[in-house]
């Protein structure tokens, strides 16, 4: 009998992990028929005439900053060559306890201003306000430390326009990725709410003066199938929940909204380990509970580049952040899940989430104890095991190399040294690195301590990543 | 079929699919690479071979069918024609017209199922321009694809087709937005050939097509033709929209013309300060120190926006920046950080304190210190 049972788990979790992985084809292949069609529109002037179109809405890119005097410089330099008719750049400094005021109010010649400030959104108490005009309009926010989410709320109050920019002072952006980003608003301007954008890993990638030279996959093991993970999740996800305007999580390094509309669900929570679901979740919610029309879509070809952890210990952490953020996603949004009410979010997209991110290491770390048990005691043929392993393995491979064919059409990555090189982690990640990271989040569903406010990313600045020449 | 035969047939159908993938990476990255560095390549060359056609009247070196008909040549007539003015253009649609170029894409346009040859062959008509093609334009600004009905748009715009313009206004309305944002685009570029059915389409449609009306009062705006004036405070005195309202106040305030200061003026008393604010706005584009007085007291106005939005038109305004450094002082303290805001988004107030604390304070700033003791 207890053998039976064992045989039956062990099919049971190789079985799910098939059915993840259709799941995660099917969005795949749903998000190859939405690139596809950007794609052919992209190649024809829309750029162009966003430009020089007076009707194009300006943006106000909010920057959290805390401890960032290595790179606040140059990140504000990559935000302020940005290719769009108009826009503001407001830095939050959430009580930095390094230089990062003083530089950034330095190397762009600022004076604290009197002016009035707004509280729209709860937030620490503001210091003083910075603000210059030479050249680009930057208006700086000095304020208690708060965390990154009350920063963010900080500089949404201070934001002019219509529209907010909610990224990280770690980035360096693609200089067409807002007006690619607001070609999706003036698409349809009276119900886009939020518009998420492509980041991409900057590790090994050449950066000069605030400019993405070269994109290139680093030698190491750690960025590198983290590259491939964020191109499978860009390129063969996104696109689909976007598809299916069901986009459950807009990143926090890259996501526009209407301010509005941020204002009326109360702004980014403070505490919260995945305030970007957090924010996202809610503002479907919100949206749907009063039956207002509305969309939040995802545009891959707004790009920005991010610092990703380095080492095995800062992505553990980073992972364990990440889990216990979804965890609580999970709790906070539980009434959502399979609820018609919220249509495609609440019956396909959210269902998928809680199925297939939240539980996903528990089945896989049961089907590590059982899969073997069962096949030592006997219970599990052999032969059927290679067989479903083999499949899974195939399966896991397929989304990789779909999402690398996706990631084609934009051709970041010229040489073919770097497609191999994310070909053979494609396949490498499946012997230990993906264990590892659902250990991970095992770990983070243990509970423990809480992680700090901004997490524990050691920052070295967009320029000092630049590979050496 | 066994279970185990079930599991084979996957596996190999996997693999295989795999296999396939892997292959069209390789291919992509090898063939395609390949196909666009040659296209940029001979795009290159024919730039050169249409330059020597241009500059030099009897150039013989032959244009053959094989080049007319690459895509790449397209190209290197689309970016020779955007780099050349006056009687070349000429010279450029005469070969255009001689390899029967403008026919093909015509032809792509209207028959080809390939999404992308059909936006390729819109883009050339719309940067070729040539008025052969105006019917076909005008046909597919019905089209079933937004990019195509945009590039037809955009293609009439560039021949200035003006029987098009009435085509193009009257699917303001029914477009999606990002088309007839583009149409209005479109439209600015037409000139002040276009004031008339934009006002006509306004004038027919205000009260029941109010997205339509007012992306044409946004385009009028930007038009600035003055003959509009007139008309516009005619809408504006008989539309019960207040979008429409606040589009024609904001066309107004972009065309600055005086005539418009009392209307406005009497606008600053409405109760709705979406309109309050656009009107305080619109003075400040009229340039006529006139509405100061008006303004300043607007800047107590209970709505920050309408404050706001006033006080910045004051420092629009001939004589603005001594009205706002007196409001620095005002009793109303909201009109006084109101002041400060616009005075700083000026440069006024940052530019002044500096030049107090190297000694020499401009008069305004002077007596604000000196009434803060």
């Amino acid at each position: 009998m207890a053998l039976e049972i064992l045989k039956w788990i062990g099919y049971a979790t190789i079985g799910y992990f098939i059915a993840m992985q259709v799941y995660m084809l099917f969005l795949a292949v749903v998000s190859a028929a939405a690139l596809r069609r950007n794609h052919h529109l992209r190649r024809f002037g829309r750029v162009g005439e966003m430009l020089s179109s007076r009707t194009t809405p300006p943006v106000s890119i909010v920057i959290a900053a805390y401890n960032e005097a290595a790179g606040i410089v140059d990140a504000v330099r990559s935000m302020s060559i940005v290719r769009y008719p108009r826009f503001e750049i407001v830095v939050a400094n959430d009580g930095s306890q390094d230089d990062t005021l003083q530089i950034v109010v330095d190397a762009f010649g600022l004076e604290e201003v009197r002016i009035p400030y707004r509280p729209d959104l709860d937030c620490a108490p503001i210091n003083a306000i910075y603000r210059g005009r030479s050249g680009v309009d930057i208006t700086v926010i000095d304020k208690e430390k708060g965390g990154r989410a009350d920063a963010l709320n900080a500089g949404i109050n201070a934001a002019r326009y219509p529209y907010v920019f909610c990224t990280d002072a770690d980035v360096v952006l693609d200089p067409d990725c807002l007006v690619h980003s607001m070609q999706r608003v003036v698409e349809d301007r009276a119900r886009t709410v939020g518009v998420g954008g492509n980041v991409r890993p900057l590790n090994g990638s050449r950066v000069q003066l605030g400019h993405l030279i070269e994109a290139s996959v680093p030698k190491r093991l750690v960025p590198r199938m983290q590259i491939l993970e964020y191109i499978r999740n860009f390129l063969a996800s996104r696109p689909g929940w976007s598809w299916m305007n069901a986009v459950p999580i807009v990143s926090g390094a890259f996501g526009i909204w209407k301010k509005s509309v941020i204002v009326e669900v109360g702004g980014l929570t403070e505490g919260h380990l995945g305030e970007d679901m957090d924010l996202t979740m809610r503002v479907h919610r919100h949206l749907l509970d009063q039956g207002v029309p509305y969309r939040i879509v995802y545009e891959p070809a707004a790009v920005l580049w991010t610092e990703v952890p380095d080492t095995l210990r800062v992505l553990r952490r980073q992972r364990i952040r990440w889990h216990r953020g979804l965890m609580r996603a999970v709790r906070d949004f539980r009434g959502m899940t399979f609820n018609p009410r919220y249509r495609q979010m609440g019956m396909v997209i959210w269902p998928g989430f809680v199925l297939f991110e939240y539980l996903a290491p528990i089945v896989e770390f049961i089907g590590w104890f059982v899969v073997p048990t069962a096949w030592f005691l006997g219970a599990l043929n052999t032969t059927a095991l290679v067989w479903l392993l083999l499949i899974a393995l195939g399966m896991g491979l397929l989304n990789s190399l779909l999402a690398l064919l996706l990631d084609e059409s934009f051709g970041y990555f010229n040489s073919g040294a770097d497609t191999s090189r994310l070909i053979a982690v494609a396949v490498i990640e499946n012997f230990g690195l993906r264990q590892m990271t659902v250990l991970w989040r095992i770990r983070a569903l243990l509970g423990g301590k809480g992680t700090k406010a901004w997490g524990n990313m050691e920052r070295r600045g967009v320029a000092n990543l630049a590979r050496q020449e | 079929m066994s279970l185990e035969l079930l599991n084979q047939s996957a596996v190999i159908l996997i693999f295989s699919v795999n296999a396939i993938l892997l292959m069209a990476l390789i291919a992509l990255k090898l063939i395609h690479r390949r196909k666009m560095t040659s296209h940029d390549a001979r795009r290159k060359d024919y730039l050169r071979l249409l330059s020597r056609h241009i500059s030099f009247e009897y150039h013989t070196e032959p244009i053959t069918e094989p080049i007319a008909e690459d895509p790449a040549f397209l190209d290197a007539l689309i970016d020779m024609r955007n780099a050349i003015t006056g009687d070349d253009i000429t010279t450029l649609r005469r070969i255009v017209n001689h390899h029967g170029i403008i026919e093909r894409q015509m032809r792509h346009l209207d028959s080809s199922w390939l999404l992308g040859r059909r936006l390729r062959a819109a883009v050339a008509l719309a940067e070729l321009g040539d008025e052969t093609s105006a019917d076909m334009l005008i046909r597919h600004l019905d089209d079933r694809e937004p990019e195509i009905r945009i590039q037809c748009a955009r293609g009439l715009g560039r021949i200035r087709w003006t029987p098009a313009i009435d085509q193009i206004v009257s699917r303001f309305g029914r477009e999606i937005p990002w088309v007839s944002t583009r149409f209005s685009d479109t439209l600015v570029g037409y000139g002040t050939r276009a004031t008339w059915p934009l006002l006509a389409y306004v004038r027919i449609n205000h009260r029941f097509e109010t997205e339509g009306a007012v992306l044409a009062l946004r385009t009028l705006a930007q038009i600035q033709d003055d003959e509009a004036v007139g008309p516009l405070l005619g809408i504006l005195a008989e539309t019960p929209d207040l979008e429409v309202q606040i589009a024609t106040v904001y066309a107004l305030g972009e065309l600055g013309s005086p005539q418009a200061l009392t209307a406005l003026d009497s606008l600053l008393d409405t109760g709705e300060w979406a309109l309050r604010a656009k009107a305080a706005g619109a003075l400040g584009g009229l340039g006529d120190a006139a509405a100061i007085p008006r303004l300043v007291i607007s800047m107590r106005d209970e709505n920050w926006w309408v404050r706001r939005s006033a006080a910045a038109a004051v420092a629009r305004l001939p004589g603005g920046s001594d009205a706002l450094y007196r409001a620095l002082d005002d009793e109303d303290p909201f009109a006084a950080d109101a002041a400060a805001e616009a005075l700083t988004d000026i440069g006024e107030l940052v530019s002044a304190r500096r030049r107090a604390a190297e000694g020499s304070p401009t008069e305004p700033l002077l007596a604000h210190m000196r009434s803060e003791g």
